[in-house]
């Protein structure tokens, strides 16, 4: 990581050489490979980006709700590192796009709140030669399967990004009062239930803007992930992330799906 | 379910008895056949021309000398070493057994890997195919594959072949971080550099590998490439990365489109009574 024009290590661009020469590595399954070949696009190589971050401390009041501004800022950063060093490797392999993209977040033994996040993918190029970037310029990003990715073509739409966006968000602890107040009774705790919504807006928020950077029509495939990481229970990261497409052409024949039963139940 | 209350009943005995009595020309041949695919399997590889022969296996324990996960810099090479000879152990073994058996390919390989702090442990085990009627003596060598020999039929059909498994392997220090930059770092959002280095320099090191053993199988890919990563479980402070995949290259002249058929399967979700729902 020491040379400062290009983000990735001596080793990378080595082993990226060598898969120019036409050789590719796919995590894609066969089937899946078959499927991106249906499509007109040839694997060209595994691509990978990873960044070991350290997350900050946020000091959090009991009894508030609020988004804790330190962590999401660490939780984006992160993530942003990954991507980028993914999607560097994918340009120089003149990709067109990553498909299959995973995020992952591995916690080590090498300090509490020490992560590894990983961003891991397929380079795909198209074979007719046409460039697929999309509107940054850049290859585009996915998460859908090889499986989805075919569906999706067969709609006129083009994978264009990855978004997501991601908030940490504390959620208050109720007051002694407020708890033995409740305590028999069917009732709504209003507190709880607006912080997860604020939450959870502020993250499809973000993830909606990200989309309207790349000039996308949708996001398909948009998953909302709660998780408490190492934070305790009360402070939960959402993250809400999908594939941005837009439509790419106006007249398509849509297959009709043939019904069957399946015997193997 | 046996015999005398269902024969009558199943016509899908009919097409069972079928597969099976080509598995029987095998016996009448060599004496003796094993394999651990299913029926569906089995008819996917006939559809093709393609038959079972044996079940074969290859097993190798490679050593690592004490004293190689304690303190260090760099890659441990000792270890990146005992997993690729242990590897290459196994495989050879396992074409030894194809090729004695007369198989042209093993495919479904089931791939179990250990690794300790004193060797590595490799077994695989997978069956033997062939070309319905081919001679006993493999034209291009035996290729060893994890593919399912479902996967492996697509890949035919689709007019590739597996050429056999490529495997890269690195283990590489993490260095610890100083006293003084744990404590300075307590309370930033920072990227821990010598870790993601670290990190990096094994699974660099790795995927190398693997391409290298593809490229000297005159492959022109490798598909279904399988990472594992992380801390050792016996040493926390040494991180591993582990790639392996099946070598394939473009057998016709051309990639064959497979055309598929979308599907709606009418089948209702099979809902079970699930007696720990209820406590």
């Amino acid at each position: 990581m020491s040379n400062p024009t290009n983000d990735l290590p001596q080793a990378t661009e080595h082993r990226l050489e060598e898969l120019e020469k036409g050789l590719f590595t796919s995590d894609l399954s066969v089937n899946e490979f078959l499927l991106i070949k249906e499509v007109g696009f040839h694997p060209v190589g595994f691509v990978m980006g990873s960044s070991i971050y350290h997350t900050g401390i946020q000091t959090r009041k009991w009894g508030q709700s609020q988004e804790l501004t330190k962590l999401t800022e660490a939780m984006y950063n992160a993530r942003e590192l990954a991507m980028t060093r993914m999607e560097e490797e994918a340009a120089e392999l003149g990709a067109d796009g990553v498909v299959g993209v995973r995020l992952d977040v591995n916690y080590y033994e090498w300090g509490k709140d020490a992560a590894e996040f990983i961003a891991v993918g397929t380079a795909v190029k198209a074979e007719d030669g046409v460039s697929r970037l999309n509107q940054l310029g850049k290859p585009f990003t996915s998460d859908l399967s090889g499986q989805d990715f075919w569906t999706l073509s067969q709609t006129g739409y083009a994978p264009q990004g990855l978004v997501m966006g991601t908030c940490v968000y504390h959620i208050a602890h109720r007051g002694i009062g407020q708890t033995l107040g409740t305590t028999g009774q069917n009732v709504e705790l209003p507190n709880f239930t607006q912080a997860l919504y604020e939450a959870r807006e502020l993250a499809m928020t973000r993830m909606q803007d990200e989309a309207t950077r790349l000039g996308a029509s949708g996001i398909v495939g948009v998953r909302l992930e709660e998780k408490s990481h190492q934070w305790g229970s009360h402070t939960i990261e959402f993250l809400a992330i999908g594939t941005a497409v837009t439509k790419t052409s106006d007249v398509v024949t849509l297959v009709k799906p043939t019904t069957i039963i399946s015997l193997d139940n | 379910m046996s015999d005398h209350n269902s024969a009558s009943k199943f016509n899908m005995k009919d097409e069972v008895r079928r597969a099976l009595g080509s598995l029987e020309k095998v016996v009448a041949n060599s004496g003796s056949m094993t394999s651990d695919l299913s029926i569906d399997e089995e008819l996917n590889l006939h559809s093709i021309g393609w038959e079972p022969v044996e079940l074969v296996s290859g097993i190798s324990l490679f050593s690592i000398p004490y004293g190689n996960w304690n303190w260090g810099q760099g890659e441990i090479e000792a270890a990146s070493f005992a997993h690729a000879q242990a590897f290459h152990n196994a495989i050879a073994r396992m074409h030894q057994e194809a090729a004695r058996s007369g198989g042209h390919g093993v495919v479904g390989v089931h791939i179990e890997r250990s690794i300790y702090s004193t060797h590595v442990e490799i077994s695989l085990v997978g069956t033997a195919v062939r070309p319905v009627g081919a001679s006993t003596i493999p034209v291009n060598g035996v290729f060893v594959s994890d593919l399912s020999a479902r996967d492996f039929t697509m890949l035919m059909v689709a007019g590739w072949e597996p050429l056999g498994l490529a495997t890269g392997a690195s283990f590489v220090f993490a260095p610890r971080r100083t006293m003084g930059a744990v404590i300075q770092q307590q309370s930033q959002n920072v990227e821990l550099a010598n870790f993601t280095e670290a990190m990096y320099s094994a699974r660099e090191a790795a995927m190398e590998r693997m391409q290298q053993a593809a490229l000297e199988m005159h492959g022109t890919g490798v598909v279904d490439v399988k990472v594992q990563e992380g801390p050792m479980h016996f040493a926390s402070h040494a991180v591993g990365f582990v790639a392996l995949g099946t070598v394939v290259r473009l057998a016709k002249p051309v990639h064959q489109m497979i055309h598929p058929v979308t599907v709606v399967s009418l089948n209702d979700r099979l809902i079970a009574f699930d007696v720990q729902s209820l406590s």
